[in-house]
C-alpha cells in the first residue's frame, strides 16, 4: 500500500461522507468504510506488512481518518434521526381534537352571575326570597295598596290559596330590611311572573334587585353606581341617561337609559330612533316603605334599583324573542360558549 | 295619551318642534313613545286624474270613471255624477284605506262593476266640513302623491306615557300646565265670559248620600237642546286622538274630557225619575244595563248614579243604556262631579272596567277644575247644541278640597339629592307649585289643587331634582361601612353545581316554573304522593301552564319534546330551581337539581364515529362525580320506589339517613302517553337537604404519600351467579380486612358464551404493598390464595 493510496481513500471518504442524506447512506457508508470488510478496516490491516516506520505514518493517518468518520458519523446519524422526526406524519392536524363534552350555562345565569359580580365588587351581598309571595309584601309594604293604579302596571299571577307570584323582587328589600339593621348593601337575582306573553314578554323572568340604605345615601350616589354598573356591563364607551319617572316605592325615581347599543346611538328600530334603551328603574326607597319596616327616616337613607335580566340579556347578545331563553333549544344554548 | 300639538297650542306658546318638545317631555318623565300623524294614518289617499266617465243603463245613480295616478289606472264607481268630467283630478281613497268618520275602504263591486275605492269629499278626508261636493285639485298637481302632502296637512300628535300619579297632565290642558313648568313656556289658561256661570233656578234636587265616595257634585240642566252631529272642529279633534264621534251632546263631553281632563256625563233628564239626583251606593244586588250592552249586578261598595228608583250610571265609570242622551233628547243633565279614586278604582276592578273617565278619576281628578269643565261645556252646548234655557250650577260640595301644606326642610333637598342646587333655585321651582312660605329653614308649600300627587316631602325633592334636571346632578360613589357577609351556602352551592356539571358537559336549562298538570298525573305517582297536589294560579295564561311545578321532571321532558320536534335527540341538560308545595302560609319552596340523559354521545372525536346510547352508568358516573367534585359521600341504594322509573335501572340517593333524590331511566309507557322517544334518564336531587348534608358532614380526608416500597398485583378472574351484586362482593372483601391489601379492581366483566346463562365472570385486581418493606413472593401468594378461597366459599364462585 502507498501514500498515495491512502490519500485517495481519505479524498473519496471525505467526498461521499458529504453525499449522505438518510440513515440508510449513513449505514451503508459505515460498513463500506469502518466495518469488518470497510475500506478502512482492511487498509489498516494491510499496514501490518509494510516497514515499521512507514507503518508508524500511515497507522496514524489512517486512524486519524478513522477517529474523523466515526466521529462525524455519529454525530450525523443524531442530526438525521432528529430530522427524521421532524417529517410530517398522516396524522391530520386540522381534524378535531377528542374533546371531553362541555357544556355551558343559561345565558340568563351568565348575566346574573356578571351582575352580581359587578355589585359583589362594590361591597353589596346577594341575597334572596321567595317566589309566592303575600300581597303584604310585594303590594302593600311597597306601597302600593289595593287601590293604587300602579298595579296595573304589574299583571299578577294569584294562587288559589291567596298568595300570589311575586311581580318583581322588590319585596326582598322588605324582607331584608325587616331583618337586618342599617347599613345595607344588598343585590337579589330571581324569578318573577307576570300575566303576559308575547314576543317582548315572558310570563316568567328574571330580575335583580338592588338595595342600598345608609346614613346620607343620596340620589347622586345612585346616579354613580349605576352609571358605574352600565359601563361594565356594556363597556367603557358606553353613555347614560337618566330620566324621572314613578315607582310607588321609590320617590324620587327614575328611570336609566343607556346608548343604543345595536345603532351606537345614531337611531335604529330596537331603540325606535331615539338612540337610547331603557334598561333598568330605581329611585330613593319612598319613606312608606321605611316606615312600613320600622326604619327612622331621618337616620337613614337609601336607593333602590330593579334590572331586568332578559332584557340586558337580549341587548347584550342581539336576541329578538324572549321565548327563546325558555323553549332551550340546544342550538341557542350551544351560541354561548363561545361566548 | 295622544296630544295633538295643534290644540296643544291653543294653550301654551310652544316654541320648539314637535321632535323637540318630545324629548323636552320624556326627560321630565314623561316618555312620548310616538309622534305620530293620524292622517297619514289613514293609508293611501291620493290623487287621481279622472281619464273617461262611462255611463251605464244598469247602474242608474252612479258612473264609472276611470282614472289614472300617474303610474296605474283604476275603475271607480261614483254617485257624483253631476261633478265628475274627464281631465279632472281628485282625491281617490284606495282599498285598505279610511277615511276621516272612519269608514273603511274596500274593493266593491256592483252590478259585475269593480269599484277600486273611492272618491272623497272634503268633509270625508277630514279637510274641510263640506259633504256635498267632491274633493278635486288644480291641474297643476302631481298625481298619486297623499293629498295631505299637496294640501300641505300634517297634524303630529304625541302619545305620551302618563305615570299613574300624574292625573293631572291626562288632558291637553294638563300637559300645557306641564310644559310651561318646565320650559317656562307662556300658558294660555282657558277663559269663560262670566255670564255662563248664570242660569235658571235648578227644578231638580241633587243630593250627595256617600260623602266619603263623591267629594263634589255640580249639576247643570240645559231644556230644549238639539242632538245632531257634531261640528267639523270637534270632530277633527276626536279624530286627532283616535275618538269616534257620536252626536254633539256625547262629542262635547268627551271633548272636556280631553282638553281638561275632568270627565262628564250627560243624562237625558226625561229619564230621571222625580228630577231627582241621587249619589248613593248601590243596593246588593241592585242591576244595570250599561252603555257597553250589559247587566251588572251591583255590590254595597258600589257607588251609581240613581234617582228616585233605581241606579242609572256606574258613578265615574260608565253610563246606563236607559239614561242615555239618544236622538230623541229634549233636556240634558250634565254632571260633573270629583270621586274619590279608590272608590273608583276598587268598582272599576270588581267588574273590570276601564274607561277614559275611570282611569282619569282613579288618578285623581283636578277639585277645582269641576267647575271649569262645567263652564266649557255650557260654552260648547251654547254653540253646538242652542239650549232654549239653561240652569244655574248646582254645586254640592260637602267638604270643600283643604290642602295640607307640605314642609320641606332646606337642607333635606341636598341630603337627598347629594348635592346642592342652589337655595335661590329651590325657592323659584316651589313657587311654580303652589303657594311658597318660608318659615326659617324650612318651605311650607300648599301645591296646585290638581297636583294631587304631591304630598311629601320627598314628592317635593323630586320635582326639584327634575325640574333642576337629572342628568345636571352629578355622579358619585356612595361612601360607607361594609356590611356584607359571606356568601350564603346555598348559592355557593347552586353555583358550585352549575359549575360541575356545565364541566361534565351539561347544558344548564331553565323552565317555568308553571307546568301542566297533566304531567303529574302522567307519571303515575301513588294517590297520596304530595306532588300530585300543587298549588294551582287561579288566573293562569292557559291550562298548560297553570300549576306550580313540584318536580323539575315535567320542564325536563318538555324541554325533551320541544328539541325533539326540532332535529335534537341528545340532550344532557340539568336545571336548578325551585318546586312549590303548599304549606299553611305561602308555598314550601325547596331548591332542587334536576338532570336529564337523552340520546347518544359521542366517545372520542367526532370524526372516530364512536356514539354509545346513554345508559344508567353514565348518569351514575356524572352523579358519582358530581359528589366527588362537592367532596360530599353520597350512598346509592338501588331500587327507586319512583313509580315512573323502570325499576331495575333505579336508584336512590342518600346521605346518611337522609333521602336525598332519586335516578333512574323513566318508563316507556309513560314517555310514549308524552309523545316521546327514550331511552330518557332522569334524576333529581333536593339541594335543601344536600346542602344541610354538607354543611353536617366533616371532610375526613386521609393523606396518602408517594409509597416507598413497590406494589404487587395478582388478579382472579372467576364465575359467579348474577345475582350477586358487585358492592355485595366489595363489602365482603372489605369485611375481610386483608393485610397489605391496598385496593381492589373489577378490570373486565363479562357475561354470554361460554358462561352458563345466569352467571357472569368477573376479573378482579388485587394490590399488595407494604409500608415498611417489600412483600416477597411467597407472601403474596399465600395471602391471595387466601382471599380468593374466602371468595369462592362465600358466593358459590369458581375460578374461570
Ligand atoms: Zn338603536
Amino acid at each position: 500500500m502507498a501514500v498515495a493510496s491512502i490519500k485517495e481513500i481519505k479524498q473519496k471518504a471525505l467526498e461521499e461522507l458529504k453525499a449522505i442524506s438518510d440513515l440508510s447512506q449513513l449505514s451503508e457508508y459505515r460498513v463500506k468504510y469502518l466495518g469488518k470488510k470497510g475500506v478502512i478496516t482492511l487498509a489498516l490491516k494491510a499496514l501490518k506488512d509494510l516497514p515499521p516506520e512507514e507503518r508508524r505514518i500511515l497507522g496514524a493517518e489512517l486512524n486519524e481518518l478513522k477517529d474523523f468518520l466515526e466521529e462525524r458519523l455519529d454525530s450525523l446519524k443524531r442530526e438525521l434521526l432528529l430530522a427524521e422526526e421532524d417529517r410530517l406524519t398522516d396524522f391530520d392536524i386540522t381534524l378535531p381534537g377528542r374533546r371531553p363534552e362541555i357544556g355551558t350555562l343559561h345565558p340568563l345565569t351568565k348575566t346574573i352571575r356578571e351582575i352580581c359580580d359587578i355589585f359583589l365588587r362594590l361591597g353589596f351581598e346577594i341575597v334572596s326570597g321567595p317566589e309566592v309571595e303575600s300581597d303584604y309584601y310585594n303590594f302593600t309594604a311597597l306601597n302600593i295598596p289595593e287601590w293604587h293604579p300602579a298595579r296595573d302596571m304589574q299583571a299578577t299571577f294569584y294562587l288559589e290559596n291567596g298568595a300570589l307570584l311575586r311581580t318583581h323582587t322588590s319585596p326582598i328589600q322588605i324582607r331584608t330590611m325587616l331583618q337586618r339593621t342599617p347599613p345595607i348593601r344588598i343585590i337579589a337575582p330571581g324569578k318573577v311572573y307576570r300575566c303576559d306573553a308575547d314576543v317582548r314578554h315572558s310570563p316568567m323572568f328574571h330580575q335583580i334587585e338592588g338595595l342600598m340604605v345608609d346614613s346620607d345615601v343620596s340620589f347622586a350616589d345612585l346616579k354613580g353606581i349605576l352609571t358605574y354598573f352600565a359601563k361594565e356591563t356594556f363597556g367603557e364607551r358606553t353613555k347614560v341617561r337618566f330620566r324621572p319617572s314613578y315607582f310607588p316605592f321609590t320617590e324620587p325615581s327614575l328611570e336609566m337609559d343607556i346608548s343604543c347599543v345595536i345603532c351606537d346611538g345614531e337611531g335604529c328600530r330596537v331603540c325606535s330612533n331615539t338612540g337610547w334603551i331603557e334598561i333598568l328603574g330605581a329611585g330613593m326607597v319612598h319613606p312608606e316603605v321605611f316606615r312600613a319596616v320600622n326604619y327612622d327616616t331621618e337616620k337613614w337613607q337609601g336607593f333602590a334599583f330593579g334590572l331586568g335580566v332578559e332584557r340586558i340579556t337580549m341587548l347584550k347578545y342581539g336576541i329578538d324573542d324572549i321565548r327563546l331563553f325558555y323553549d332551550n333549544h340546544l342550538y341557542f344554548l350551544d351560541s354561548f360558549k363561545t361566548l | 295619551m295622544k296630544v295633538p300639538i295643534s290644540w296643544l297650542r291653543e294653550f301654551v306658546d310652544i316654541k320648539a318642534d314637535p321632535a323637540e318638545v318630545a324629548q323636552i317631555l320624556t326627560l321630565a318623565g314623561h316618555e312620548v313613545e310616538e309622534i305620530f300623524d293620524p292622517y297619514q294614518n289613514l293609508g293611501e289617499i291620493v290623487t287621481v286624474k279622472i281619464l273617461e266617465i262611462f255611463k251605464t243603463e244598469d247602474l242608474q245613480e252612479v258612473v264609472v270613471c276611470k282614472v289614472t295616478d300617474g303610474k296605474n289606472t283604476f275603475e271607480v264607481l261614483t254617485t257624483a255624477k253631476e261633478q265628475v268630467r274627464p281631465g279632472l283630478i281628485v282625491a281617490l281613497a284606495k282599498p285598505g284605506s279610511l277615511t276621516f268618520d272612519h269608514e273603511k275602504i274596500e274593493v266593491k263591486t256592483v252590478k259585475g262593476y269593480r269599484s277600486e275605492g273611492m272618491f272623497l269629499s272634503p268633509f270625508e278626508a277630514g279637510v274641510s266640513p263640506e259633504k256635498d261636493r267632491l274633493l278635486a285639485f288644480s291641474d297643476e298637481v302631481e298625481l298619486g302623491l297623499s293629498i295631505y302632502k299637496i294640501l300641505n296637512i300634517s297634524e303630529p300628535v304625541l302619545d305620551i306615557a302618563i305615570t299613574p300619579n300624574r292625573g293631572d297632565l291626562l288632558s291637553i290642558w294638563g300637559i300645557a300646565r306641564e310644559l310651561n313648568l318646565i320650559t317656562d313656556w307662556e300658558l294660555r289658561p282657558p277663559v269663560f265670559p262670566e255670564d255662563l256661570k248664570e242660569g235658571e233656578p235648578f227644578s231638580g234636587k241633587i243630593e250627595i248620600w256617600d260623602s266619603t265616595s263623591c267629594f263634589r257634585y255640580i249639576g247643570r240642566l240645559f231644556k230644549g237642546i238639539t242632538v245632531k252631529e257634531s261640528p267639523f272642529e270637534i270632530r277633527r279633534r276626536l279624530f286627532l286622538v283616535g275618538q269616534r264621534p257620536i252626536n254633539n251632546i256625547v262629542d262635547i263631553t268627551n271633548y272636556v274630557l280631553l282638553e281638561l281632563g275632568q270627565p262628564l256625563h250627560a243624562f237625558d233628564w226625561a229619564k230621571i225619575a222625580g228630577s231627582h239626583v241621587i249619589i248613593r251606593k248601590a243596593k246588593r244586588g241592585e242591576t244595570l244595563l250599561l252603555l257597553d250592552g250589559n247587566w251588572r249586578t251591583l255590590s254595597e261598595e258600589d257607588l251609581v248614579i240613581a234617582d228616585k228608583e233605581k241606579a242609572l250610571v256606574l258613578a265615574g265609570i260608565m253610563g246606563g243604556e236607559e239614561s242615555g242622551v239618544t236622538e230623541n233628547t229634549w233636556d240634558v243633565f250634565l254632571e260633573s262631579a270629583w270621586f274619590n279614586p279608590k272608590s273608583i278604582r276598587l268598582t272599576g276592578q270588581r267588574h273590570r272596567i276601564t274607561t277614559e273617565s275611570s282611569y282619569r278619576f282613579e288618578r285623581g281628578v283636578d277639585p277645582n277644575g269641576v267647575f271649569l269643565a262645567v263652564l266649557r261645556a255650557t260654552d260648547l252646548f251654547v254653540r253646538f247644541a242652542e239650549p232654549k234655557e239653561i240652569s244655574q250650577i248646582v254645586d254640592v260640595y260637602p267638604q270643600p278640597y283643604v290642602p295640607n301644606p307640605i314642609e320641606l326642610p332646606v337642607k333635606k333637598v341636598s341630603k337627598v339629592i347629594g348635592f346642592d342646587i342652589g337655595e335661590e333655585r329651590v325657592e323659584a321651582t316651589l313657587k311654580k307649585l303652589g303657594n311658597l312660605v318660608r318659615e326659617g329653614d324650612t318651605f311650607k308649600l300648599i301645591p296646585h289643587s290638581f297636583r294631587q300627587d304631591l304630598r311629601i316631602p320627598e314628592d317635593l325633592i323630586e320635582e326639584l331634582a327634575r325640574l333642576y334636571g337629572y342628568d345636571q346632578i352629578p355622579s358619585k360613589m356612595p361612601f360607607g361601612e361594609l356590611t356584607s357577609r359571606a356568601p350564603q351556602r346555598e348559592f355557593v352551592l347552586k353555583d358550585k353545581i352549575k359549575e360541575i356539571l356545565t364541566g361534565l358537559g351539561f347544558y344548564e336549562v331553565i323552565t317555568y316554573s308553571f307546568i301542566n298538570p297533566e304531567y303529574l298525573s302522567k307519571l303515575s305517582l301513588a294517590p297520596e304522593d304530595r306532588r300530585l297536589i300543587p298549588l294551582k294560579l287561579s288566573n293562569p295564561i292557559s291550562s298548560s301552564l297553570s300549576v306550580l311545578r313540584t318536580s323539575l321532571v315535567p320542564g325536563l321532558l318538555e324541554v325533551a319534546k320541544f328539541n325533539s320536534h326540532r332535529e335534537v335527540e341528545d340532550l344532557k341538560i340539568f336545571e336548578i330551581g325551585k318546586v312549590f308545595f303548599p304549606q299553611s302560609e305561602l308555598a314550601e319552596e325547596r331548591e332542587a337539581l334536576g338532570l336529564m340523559l337523552k340520546g347518544h354521545h359521542l366517545e372520542g372525536a367526532p370524526w372516530e364515529g364512536k356514539r354509545r346510547q346513554f345508559d344508567l352508568y353514565d348518569l351514575k358516573g356524572f352523579i358519582e362525580a358530581l359528589f366527588s367534585l362537592l367532596r360530599l359521600s353520597v350512598e346509592i341504594k338501588p331500587f327507586s320506589r319512583e313509580p315512573f322509573l323502570k325499576k331495575g335501572l333505579s336508584f336512590d340517593l342518600y346521605v346518611g339517613e337522609t333521602r336525598i333524590g332519586y335516578a333512574g331511566e323513566i318508563k316507556r309507557l309513560i314517555l310514549e302517553e308524552l309523545d316521546l322517544k327514550g331511552p330518557i334518564l332522569i334524576a333529581e336531587l333536593d339541594l335543601e337537604l344536600v346542602s344541610q348534608a354538607k354543611s353536617q358532614q366533616l371532610e375526613d380526608i386521609a393523606i396518602k404519600k408517594p409509597p416507598k416500597f413497590p406494589s404487587t398485583f395478582r388478579d382472579i378472574t372467576f364465575i359467579i351467579s348474577k345475582v350477586v351484586t358487585y358492592a355485595e362482593i366489595k363489602a365482603y372483601i372489605d369485611s375481610l380486612e386483608i393485610p397489605f391489601l391496598e385496593r381492589v379492581e373489577l378490570f373486565a366483566l363479562y357475561e354470554g358464551e361460554p358462561i352458563p346463562p345466569g352467571e357472569k365472570s368477573l376479573s378482579l385486581r388485587f394490590w399488595y404493598r407494604g409500608e415498611e418493606r417489600t412483600l416477597t413472593d411467597e407472601e403474596v401468594e399465600e395471602l391471595h390464595r387466601r382471599v380468593a378461597k374466602e371468595l369462592f366459599e362465600k358466593f358459590g364462585a369458581r375460578p374461570r
